[in-house]
């Protein structure tokens, strides 16, 4: 069969999964719930039994949504299968049981995001160093760089130095002063 | 520093800046990824008899960060007036990272071709 | 080789330099972090048909008489590279290569990069580039056999 039909007969075996292709990109969706199950059935009964990678993502709702991505060797074959993390706060079943390439994939996303992949057999920090705050692949993450540089595009054509007029443009990732950073920005200067 | 040899095509070696065509209209400041271009100018009265004055942007200062540029072309891309342009010529090292911030002459003096 | 120098010392300088037959007489060593080291050698290792490296290269940091640091320099690794420096006897010329070891580069708001080499260590000469061209590196290196001041 080929990949495609072996993609929707998957997705087909799975109560909850689809199917949708993109770019030539299968991908097969399935509840948080059969995550585990879907992972296993996917190595042992669909030849999927080689782990590439897992990862994760912020959808544009705030909801964390994992994928992983397995290929069948002999011909090759590629499918992305991912969940959404709709639990809060967020968890899913760790797939080192049934795959345990998964064990460094899973510990970054898990410090990247703030997910917890509940039976992970050594769960902490990948990459990021003791003591950092925060997860950086969130999309409320700030990056404290942009908030402390001065923009140069904040200017107006026609402004120069500090003879700003008028409000300040904000760079994009930057929230509006109030939101993050000090009360102040300019230090109380006029 | 000049290239030995006769660079590819399209070679991507310093940004240069033909300033009589900049407007500061500050599309390339904003645009740059590293935040690397730094742009004052001021604004000039042309006036006109019998009707208000024209104004007109005048560029004073124009200044690359050649330390924090990654020779994206994002500001050559994006200039409408076509006033930043690639030149196969390098940027010298220097001693101080002061000194990779290059000025509008030196920037113009990048500029190649007719 | 023909090196026509403007202001031969003090950096930044204007010359031209030809690859083919320079020798140069400073020992290299290079601290490769990332894609710049690709670059660096393309640099130093030996030109097709060539015998020789263009520059030598030390082996290890302790005989070396330039450290080319070459590529992002994350939060992560700062204190190993700290800790490298520390065990030299000596203090090579630092050179920081790439628009990453200059100041942070594209990098330069990232939540893991240390914005430049020279938060860490003093750096004696910049190069500018993402990455620089190898004969960028070559002129480097010649402003530094040519006694470059610390």
């Amino acid at each position: 069969m080929t990949g495609h039909e072996r993609a929707g007969a998957f997705a087909a075996a799975l109560p909850g999964a689809s199917l949708t292709s993109s770019f030539g990109q299968l991908t097969v969706d399935v509840p948080a719930d059969a995550w585990l199950d879907a992972l296993r059935r996917a190595r042992d009964d669909f030849r999927l039994g080689y782990f590439d990678w897992l990862s994760a993502y912020e959808d544009t709702d705030s909801v964390l949504v994992v994928v992983c991505h397995l290929v069948a060797l002999e011909p090759v074959e590629h499918l992305l299968v991912r969940t959404r993390v709709d639990s809060e706060p967020p968890s899913l079943p760790s797939a080192v049981s049934v795959f345990r390439g998964a064990d460094w994939h899973e510990r970054e996303a898990a410090e990247m995001f703030g997910l917890t992949f509940t039976g992970h057999p050594a769960p902490g920090p990948l990459l990021l160093p003791a003591g950092f705050e925060g997860h950086p692949l969130r999309k409320g993450f700030v990056l404290a760089a942009r908030v402390a540089r001065p923009w140069p595009g904040a200017k107006e054509p026609g402004e120069s130095g500090s003879a700003v007029r008028r409000r300040r443009a904000l760079p994009p990732g930057v929230p509006a002063p109030g939101r993050w950073g000090p009360a102040d920005p300019d230090g109380g200067q006029p | 520093m000049t290239v030995p040899s006769p660079p590819p095509a399209g070679s991507r070696g310093a940004i240069a800046l033909l300033a009589e065509s900049c407007t500061s209209c500050m599309l390339c400041a904003r645009e740059c990824p590293d935040w690397c271009i730094e742009i004052d100018s001021h604004t000039e009265n042309e006036p006109a008899a019998g009707r208000r004055p024209r104004t007109r942007h005048v560029l004073d200062r124009f200044a690359i960060d050649y330390a924090l540029c990654m020779y994206c072309g994002i500001c050559i891309d994006v200039c409408p007036f076509d006033a930043l342009s690639w030149s196969p010529e390098l940027v010298d090292p220097a001693a101080g990272v002061a000194g990779l911030i290059l000025e509008r002459d030196q920037l113009g003096a990048f500029v190649t071709g007719s | 080789m023909t090196v026509d120098l403007e202001s031969p010392t003090v950096g930044p300088y204007r010359g031209t330099v030809s690859l083919d037959d320079v020798r140069l007489r400073v020992w290299t060593y290079d601290v490769g972090l990332a894609c710049c080291a690709v670059e660096v050698m393309a640099a130093v290792l030996p030109r097709l048909g060539a015998a020789q490296p263009v520059a030598p290269l030390a082996a290890s940091p302790r005989e070396a008489d330039v450290l080319v640091v070459s590529g992002t320099l994350t939060d992560v690794f700062a204190p190993i590279l700290r800790r490298l420096l520390d065990q030299l006897p000596g203090r090579p010329y630092v050179i920081s290569f790439g628009a990453c070891a200059d100041s942070g580069g594209p990098y330069w708001d990232s939540y893991s990069v240390t914005k430049g080499v020279d938060q860490l260590v003093p750096v004696d000469l910049y190069v500018p580039g993402c990455p620089p061209r190898p004969q960028a590196l070559i002129a480097a290196l010649q402003v530094v056999a040519d006694g470059l001041p610390r």
